[in-house]
């Protein structure tokens, strides 16, 4: 601030013409009028202003801006009122009296009272410049003559209040030792509040209880002792897995594992340590473990010929082996097909399944009635139980069910093997006074199944029953070839009773009884014969395909290991030639299918039965030699279970048998007395991500990732799309790829209904241009120029059609397009998703469908093997299946059969890249294979960078709006946000296959570098029409070429369409 | 691990294709010792050469100074030629170091009939290939 001394004469003087006292001009008035032209008063600067008034009293108003001019002007009159005026900017302007420039003073005015005049005098200062800017309007400043005491007291006390409210409250998020200046800080400020200065120290106080209450409520009332002691936890544990499913594994897998709340349940995701490598070492070489026991399985309970019937109207033959495939039948294999709503093939469907027949008892049940599991993953679960319920006719629980639901939840776990916390402590606690009537239960099941809800239905007219048995029983799947040796090693038959015993003495009656039974002695000793032939094969693949072994095995925990060691197969077991030949030729008899596992009845009493891992230990630590083997005589438990050979990759010409392994079935209860005696013979543990893996090697499609025409596959792709969508806003727009620029419309999902009717309008369209019969096609599509022409006018076409609807679009489209995107809803998804996802279903339901025809395919596998000299196979193959060759002829009845079809396929990369997800599968042109001919090492052509229009718009759209807002002042920024990503195609998408250079045939949904192919490898659908056509238009020997692009690159990579069938 | 090279059967036009499909099964065979080497078609030639002599001199780190005495090199149908040329170009570069002494026996393959109609049973036929183990060895000079 600069005294009035500097003033430059001219504005004195001027000053003094204007008959404004230089007294009036205060420091601030001046500095005011010199620096900037107080009248274009900035945006920032009102802001600022209106910050700073937000704590004020509305009858105050600081001494600044324009707003005192209108003040002035008004309450000019009252000489009163304006002296309050000029007091309150004083008190703010706040100058010291005693720099008041000497070398001004008060000439003219006549002073009555001391007093006021003194205040006058500081308030004209103050005002100085408004004093100043009125004098433009030619009105002189009067002074009032007097001042009331009170009213002038009271101003004072409400200034005085505002200050005080402006300084007790905190403006700032900080904390109160957040704002301190750095001088005055101190270490550990944040915990200690004493070192604060004393005047804080109540504030900081405050904030740090609130803080801590915020933090933790829970569980800080008691010590951890407390909370770790077993009856807590154990009640700590049933409150979380109320809401999502626990495994049996579960504390196990969490102690390890990345755990993601998928499907109503808890699952371990992958490991947290490295292992991406080892786990798929162990798939090849060892033996890997998972767990999926969150599988669900439906039972159905009828008569053979009832259930066949009535599962016929939801499968087709065409798609491979149905419930009546005699081997399946008789209960020898596993099955697996897909399922279809009723009647719908080829379109609705449901999902893909695994099924057992349970084996036709030979021995005392009636032979009619006959049982059949189905396995579902849990997202189609629910699809396929209600169409299930509905091709079987059954609508009202049957009676039976009112008692069964007990079993579930009432804790029928009633004795041993629930872990009663029955030592001393408890009691202690008991006689505490604290109320312990009814001990707490573990979990075994299902822990958030509704007692009330039936999971059994009935049907009056079929008389079949079909029940869901989810989590009533543990699935444990060993991939690898030492999975053999872990088995037989981990796991030992149970000894027969020789002795006639009474069966009300002994824990396990069930067993008692079968041992009284020559029959099932006898199928007994036979499944454990073939169980110990098992140690002597190498690999599970050397077994037919879903072999089925039934046994009963005594507990698991008996015989556990020291120490964790490899299970290696031994040489001696391999000796037995004609036996172990036998075994691999026929598989597994009928006989030796059966297991107690199918009784329900004793399922739950083996449950109920089992010993509890502390009895255990307390009879281990009383054996008279320490660390010997535990003999429990007839206390130990007879554990029913069933062996399903899981056959590897069967389809394709290598890496035969990879991946193959043994699923284990246990009844429930027993999941970690068997979880920790495999991990103890070496097998490692893989989650759901290296299930993926597992699958995307086998090149089998993964549920439901890879079923885009079922429900469950849909509500995956939306939650996938959110979530990518998510991720990708996440980053800055200069630090993500701009995808309009990459030509990719839709980096985060497949849209195959719109690929699949592109495809089709693409081949009318073309075929109405051209007016002519089918056969000339064939020249058309030797005529290159020709095809390119079409092609470009569809892209400009398209082009200016999209432009024009995301025109049209622009005012609705982005605003929803917000809408969804935005995490909430996502999170919402599961309550309105089911809405919109039926929505969509019901508009992509009819125009699309995966082609699993298997006629179909193969013809397709056959045709999409280049014909070259080399390829003897192919050749042999297809001469063998008396097929038609590929002309326009052969592909129009099916074209005309599945107009909108996708076709899944594998492909491998020639050389170079690494695919993604959501890669474009693309058709290379005419060139690219030429060029890909001369030079063996030509990595690909690349696409040329795309404008991004939408960018430009929208860069113009804000330079309006802004204007706008400068002249309408503010208000409309909501509505410019309101703007689609930035870098991502807004609106509905134009003509996808036609947008690139290279027409779009599909996309990946599975992909990455191979660790067992060693090279980039990718499963994905294609369209059956644009494949078709790809293949008409290609040379012999370059057949089923394609190129492929990652969503965020130009360059485009040759790969080799191949489909296994 | 399709360590096999093998070739077509020459009978197979006696089942209706359009009613089985074929899934070739894996051979059988005994579990792996650290000495034994499967050769295939697939691997590079150079690769499972270096993987043998890498055996055979110990030179791979892990497995402690002198390396396998002797090691066993396995080869089914087509990779017989494959496995014999190893062998031999182990021999050839050992200076006279390593000794071959090889054995051919007769391999039972499985090939698995998988039905296409719901009424027929999957049927296996087996097949024989010849094989060749080839046993490198080390002798000492006297």
């Amino acid at each position: 601030m600069r005294s009035p001394s500097y003033l430059p004469c001219t504005l004195l003087g001027r000053r003094r013409l204007e008959g404004v006292e230089p007294a009036a001009l205060g420091p601030e008035g001046l500095w005011l009028c010199r620096g900037t032209p107080a009248l274009e008063m900035s945006n920032a600067r009102e802001k600022k202003h209106a910050k700073k008034m937000r704590n004020q009293p509305t009858n105050v108003t600081l001494s600044s801006g324009f707003g005192a001019v209108d003040e002035r002007g008004v309450k000019h009159h009252n000489g009163n009122e304006k002296s309050f005026q000029y007091q309150k900017q004083e008190s703010h302007s706040g100058a010291p009296q005693h720099q008041q420039p000497k070398s001004t003073h008060v000439p003219s005015e006549p002073c009555m009272n001391e007093q006021p005049c003194k205040s006058q005098c500081r308030g004209e200062k103050g005002k100085g410049q408004a004093g100043w800017r009125g004098g433009h309007q030619g009105a002189a400043r009067e002074i009032p003559k007097y001042i009331t005491a009170s009213t002038f007291a009271q101003a004072r006390a409400a200034e005085v209040n505002a200050m005080l409210k402006a300084v007790t409250q905190k403006s700032s998020n900080s904390l109160v030792f957040q704002t301190l200046p750095r001088h005055m800080r101190r270490r550990a400020m944040s915990h200690n509040v004493k070192r604060l200065p004393r005047r804080l120290r109540e504030i900081a106080q405050k904030e740090a209880e609130k803080t801590e209450h915020q933090k933790k409520e829970h569980s800080k009332n008691k010590c951890r002792k407390a909370r770790r002691c077993h009856l807590n936890l154990l009640l700590e544990f049933n409150r979380r897995q109320k809401k999502n499913v626990w495994l049996e594994t579960h504390i196990w897998h969490a102690k390890r594992f990345h755990m993601v709340k998928k499907w109503g349940y808890c699952l371990g995701e992958s490991p947290t340590v490295k292992s991406y490598r080892a786990s798929y070492r162990a798939m090849t070489k060892h033996c890997l473990l998972q767990d999926l026991s969150y599988y669900c399985c439906l039972e159905l309970n009828g008569k053979e010929e009832e259930i066949l019937k009535a599962l016929a109207r939801m499968c087709s033959i065409d798609t491979g082996l149905t419930f009546a495939a005699v081997h399946c039948l008789s209960g020898k294999r596993q099955g697996s097909l897909v399922l279809y709503r009723a009647d719908k093939y080829p379109e609705e469907m449901l999902g893909p399944i695994t099924f057992i027949w349970k084996p036709e008892g030979g021995t005392s049940t009636t032979p009619v009635n006959r049982k059949l599991w189905l396995w579902t993953h849990p997202t189609l679960k629910q699809d396929i139980l209600t169409e299930l319920k509905l091709v079987c006719q059954c609508v009202q629980p049957p009676e039976a069910a009112a008692s069964i639901p007990e079993v579930v939840l009432t804790p029928h776990e009633e004795k041993s093997h629930i872990k009663q916390t029955e030592n001393c402590k408890k009691r202690k606690r008991e006689s505490d006074g604290e109320k312990n009537t009814n001990p707490v239960k573990k979990i075994v099941g299902d822990g958030t199944r509704n007692p009330f809800q039936p999971y059994s239905w009935t049907s009056s007219t079929t008389g079949i029953v079909v029940s869901d048995f989810t989590m009533e029983m543990n699935r444990y799947r060993l991939i690898g070839p030492l999975s053999h040796s872990i088995l037989t090693e981990a796991l030992k038959t149970a000894s027969v009773y020789t002795e006639v015993e009474d069966a009300e003495t002994v824990p396990h009656s069930w067993w008692v009884e079968a041992c009284k039974n020559p029959d099932s002695v006898s199928v007994h000793h036979r499944q454990e014969a073939f169980f110990e032939l098992l140690g002597g094969i190498a690999s599970p693949a050397e077994f037919p395909a879903g072999t089925v072994l039934g046994l009963t095995v005594g507990d698991p925990r008996v015989n556990l290991p020291q120490k964790k060691a490899k299970a290696l197969p031994s040489l001696e077991k391999c000796q037995d030639n004609e036996k172990v030949r036998q075994l691999r030729l026929e598989g597994v008899p009928v006989e030796c299918a059966h297991s107690f596992i199918w009784n329900q009845d004793i399922c739950k009493s083996v449950t109920e039965n089992k010993i509890s891992e502390k009895e255990l230990n307390q009879m281990r630590s009383e054996l008279m030699v320490p660390g010997s083997q535990l003999n429990l005589g007839h206390r130990e438990s007879k554990i029913p279970i069933l062996l399903i050979q899981q056959p590897g990759k069967v389809t394709g010409e290598d890496r035969l048998g990879w991946g193959s392994g043994w699923d284990v079935l246990l009844p429930k209860g027993w999941g970690m007395a068997f979880w920790i005696p495999f991990i103890y013979r070496g097998a490692r543990v893989g989650g759901l991500k290296e299930a993926l893996i597992h699958s995307r090697y086998k090149g089998a499609p993964s549920i439901p990732d890879d079923f885009p025409d079922c429900p469950a596959g849909i509500l995956f792709a939306r939650e996938q799309e959110n979530n990518l969508l998510e991720k990708y806003k996440r980053h800055p727009p200069a630090k993500r790829p701009n995808y309009v620029k990459h030509g990719t419309l839709s980096p985060f999902r497949c849209p195959w209904g719109q690929l699949t009717r592109d495809w089709e309008s693409r081949i009318t369209t073309r075929a109405e241009s051209l007016v002519s019969p089918s056969c000339s096609w064939a020249n058309v599509k030797s005529d290159p120029g020709r095809e390119d022409l079409c092609v470009v006018e569809d892209e400009q076409e398209s082009k200016l059609s999209c432009e024009a609807e995301t025109l049209k679009d622009k005012p609705g489209e982005p605003e929803e397009m917000m809408d969804t995107d935005s995490p909430g809803a996502a999170v919402a998804g599961d309550t309105t998703g089911e809405g919109v996802c039926g929505n969509d279903s019901g508009g992509t339901k009819g125009t699309f469908c995966v082609l699993r025809s298997r006629k179909l395919l193969k013809l397709l596998a056959a045709w999409c093997h280049p014909v070259a000299r080399r390829n003897r196979v192919a050749i042999q193959a297809s001469r063998m299946y008396q097929q038609q060759e590929l002309t326009r002829a052969t592909c129009l009845p099916i074209l005309r059969d599945y107009p909108r079809s996708l076709v899944w396929v594998s492909l491998s990369l020639l050389k170079k890249g690494n695919p993604e997800l959501h890669t474009m599968i693309c058709i290379p042109s005419k060139d690219d294979i030429l060029l890909l001919n001369e030079d063996r090492l030509y990595g690909g052509p690349q696409e040329s960078r795309h404008s991004d229009p939408f960018k430009a718009k929208a860069r113009k759209q804000k330079e309006k709006k802004t204007e706008k807002e400068q002249k309408q002042g503010g208000q409309h920024c909501a509505i410019v946000c309101a703007e689609g990503t930035p870098g991502l195609w807004p609106g509905s998408l134009p003509d996808i296959t036609g947008h690139c250079s290279r027409t779009l045939l599909g996309f990946v949904t599975q992909g990455d570098f191979s660790l067992a192919a060693g090279c980039g490898e990718a499963l994905g659908f294609v369209s059956l029409t644009g494949l078709l056509e790809m293949l008409l238009s290609q040379p012999a020997d370059k057949r089923g070429l394609v190129l492929l692009r990652t969503p965020a690159s130009l360059q485009y990579r040759f790969a080799r369409i191949i489909i296994d069938i | 691990m399709a360590e096999n090279g093998e070739t077509w059967g020459a009978s197979e036009a006696e089942l209706d294709p359009v009613e089985y499909t074929l899934r070739k099964r894996l051979p059988h065979r005994l579990p792996r010792r650290p000495n034994d080497i499967y050769v295939n078609m697939k691997t590079d030639f150079k690769a499972q050469l270096a993987r043998c002599q890498k055996l055979l001199e110990g030179g791979g780190g892990g497995r402690g100074q002198g390396g396998c005495p002797e090691i066993y090199i396995h080869g089914l149908g087509l990779a017989i030629n494959r496995a014999i040329n190893i062998a031999l170009q182990l021999q050839a570069s050992s200076f006279g170091a390593l000794q071959v002494a090889a054995n051919t026996s007769t391999v039972e393959l499985v090939d698995e009939l998988e039905p296409e109609t719901n009424t027929r049973e999957p049927l296996t036929r087996t097949r024989n290939n010849s094989a060749i183990h080839i046993r490198v060895f080390r002798v000492t000079p006297k």
